[in-house]
């Protein structure tokens, strides 16, 4: 479960702080589909980044599982976002030269998991996703939905317990927009994995099991699917 | 500030480099170019050791016979009189002085000398007769002295002598009678040549060399006109030579000495210009070399950004980002040390070569001349690891 208790966060001179969350709580169970919606300027890349543990919150607390995060080690969150969570980006972020199989099994180098063993594990995500027969190819070969895919898996190699998704559809067009929308949903039930994707499109944001919306910096709805 | 956590990641090393070679090659020809002062301040500094290891074998090479603990005392004219040593004053300086092990008589002079028709000037040199293979004087006709010699006229005839005094068609062998000065010799060896040693009383290859007994009769004086005393190594040659000059002093002469440590220390000092200078250029170049370095690394860092973000996303610890830039630019520098090392004995192969001395690697310089590159790789590429380490994932990430 990920839960946060008052999450606040301002940017800007510590004189003149410019409030981007005001008091942000909620928690998610395990295995929903989570969207978190808003206008650009809402403050929901800045609250998926606090989730992420890529940012650390002014003020508040995030658990995952029974644990609030301790921001203060870089050390720390670093191990918990290898060990608990997976990212997908819009723009993919897939490395130019390595291959697909490669970029899937990036996260377990920082686990120190030989070479050897990667590979495997890469290629079994491959196939879960769909493109066991893309395996060598460079990110340059293939198409940007099969390169969300290659980052989908690569997200769920580590078998973490929550997927954030950055506007996972944001660089791919509607059709295949529909179906990454159907992948996420199929493996979030399959794999109990929770996703929280980000996105700014009402219409994906229907087709998930739970909406948080967000206007300047303050959730403003929270809205369970029937 | 992060902390010192302990190892959360066990990434293998070899991991990690393979990883910084495949970046390096990504950036193809700007790392060359980080590399060109790298490279060319290892090579400096690889040639200037590899040169002073050549230098000093031929500075050895040229006391090979004699040893580096022998004093040349050489009697110069005063006046009229020929200069000369006592005889027996000479045979008594080793019980004199107790830093003499050995002290040889030699005299040295010039005359005319023929064989046949043939006549030529040459230098006469007296001396013990065992003495002759103590310098490395070698027959290549005929043989050397024996103790037996000390008083017959026979002689050894130099290289360059033997084929002044040899007539086209009737080369001068051992068995030949010679005039020097108005006495006859008998030739029993022709010498190899030999090579000119810093402190040999003259160049063999153009000597007659004879019995000391003998050439007392042909060179003006008779007396010994130079001493090579052999001492003690533990004794300071300048000093002994001092001692050895006041006992040797007479109205005659004046006494020159010679001793093979003040030769070697003269041509250190002069070697040690040519080192400072080689020393100034590796160090600069190195420095330039270690900017370069810096220089592509940061801006290796600021293109990688999203890279870097990436890998902060996925669990790479700052330390991790850390380990990854350093490793990177190690290896370039490594990579450029390698290739210095080799130019800077390449470079030392020809300097030798047109030098005449021989070609040899002092193999302690390759590991130290890459190991310097290496480190000056992980001192210039702590800033950009250090920015790379301290990147924020999420700014990381979006940059374009």
């Amino acid at each position: 479960m990920l839960r946060l208790k008052e999450v606040e966060k301002a940017y800007g001179v510590a004189a003149n702080p410019i409030p981007v969350l005001k008091g942000i709580s909620f928690s998610i169970e395990n295995g929903s589909f989570c969207a978190i919606l808003g206008p650009s300027g809402s403050g929901k890349s800045t609250l998926l980044n606090i989730i992420g543990l890529l940012d650390h919150p002014d003020r508040g607390e995030v658990l995952l599982g029974d644990n609030a995060v301790n921001f203060a080690s870089a050390e720390e969150t670093a191990r918990l976002r290898n060990r608990l969570l997976g990212f997908v980006f819009q723009s993919f972020q897939l490395l130019p030269r390595l291959r697909a199989w490669e970029n899937v099994a990036l996260p377990l180098l920082y686990r120190g998991i030989p070479k050897a063993d990667r590979r495997p594990k890469a290629l079994a995500l491959l196939d879960r996703v769909g493109l066991g027969h893309r395996a060598d190819h460079l990110p340059s070969e293939l198409s940007g939905g099969q390169c969300q895919r290659v980052a989908l898996a690569r997200a769920l190699i580590g078998d973490p317990q929550l997927i954030l998704a950055d506007e996972p559809t944001g660089s791919l067009d509607s059709g295949t927009s529909l179906e990454m929308m159907d992948l996420l949903k199929d493996l979030s039930r399959r794999l109990a994995v929770t996703i929280v994707m980000v996105t700014h499109d009402r219409q994906l944001a229907e087709r998930c099991d739970r909406r948080i919306e967000l206007l300047d910096g303050q959730v403003i709805a929270d809205t369970v699917a029937m | 500030m992060t902390q010192r956590a302990p190892a959360t990641s066990g990434i293998p090393l070899a991991e990690i480099i393979g990883e910084a070679f495949a970046n390096l090659r990504v950036q193809g020809r700007r790392s060359a170019l980080a590399l060109l002062g790298i490279l060319i301040g290892t090579a400096s500094i690889v040639a200037l050791l590899n040169i002073g290891h050549i230098a000093q074998l031929e500075t050895l090479k040229l006391f090979r016979h004699l040893g580096v603990d022998t004093v040349q005392l050489q009697a110069t004219p005063t006046g009229e009189m020929p200069p000369g040593f006592d005889p027996d004053v000479v045979a008594q300086l080793p019980a004199r002085d107790p830093d003499v092990l050995r002290a040889v008589p030699i005299i040295t002079g010039r005359a005319s000398i023929s064989a046949g028709r043939q006549t030529t000037d040459a230098g006469i040199v007296g001396m013990p007769p065992a003495f002759a293979a103590t310098v490395g004087l070698a027959p290549r006709l005929g043989r050397l002295f024996r103790p037996i010699d000390n008083c017959s006229p026979v002689a050894l005839v130099g290289k360059g002598t033997a084929e002044k005094l040899s007539a086209p068609g009737a080369e001068l062998l051992p068995g030949a009678a010679i005039i020097v000065g108005n006495y006859g010799f008998t030739v029993i060896g022709i010498l190899m040549p030999t090579a000119l040693e810093a402190i040999n009383p003259s160049d063999y290859n153009e000597s007659v060399i004879v019995p000391l007994a003998c050439s007392r009769r042909v060179v003006a004086g008779g007396v010994p006109n130079i001493v090579l005393a052999k001492l003690r190594p533990t004794a300071d040659p300048d000093i002994v030579g001092q001692r050895l000059s006041a006992m040797l002093a007479n109205p005659r002469s004046a006494i020159q000495v010679i001793s093979a440590r003040t030769y070697i220390k003269t041509m250190n000092a002069q070697k040690a210009v040519h080192s400072r200078m080689l020393a100034a250029v590796g160090a600069i170049s190195l420095l330039v070399g270690g900017i370069g370095v810096m220089n592509v690394m940061l801006m290796g860092v600021m293109e990688r950004r999203r890279e870097i973000g990436l890998r902060a996303a996925i669990g790479a610890t700052p330390r991790d980002l850390r380990t990854m830039f350093i490793v990177e630019s190690a290896t370039l520098a490594v990579a450029g040390g390698l290739f210095g090392a080799l130019l800077g004995l390449l470079a030392t192969y020809f300097v030798a070569r047109s030098s005449g001395w021989t070609f040899s690697i002092a193999y302690y310089v390759l590991p130290l001349g890459t190991g310097v590159a290496g480190l000056v790789g992980l001192i210039f590429g702590l800033y950009p690891a250090i920015t790379a380490s301290r990147l924020k994932p999420i700014e990381a990430l979006r940059a374009e």
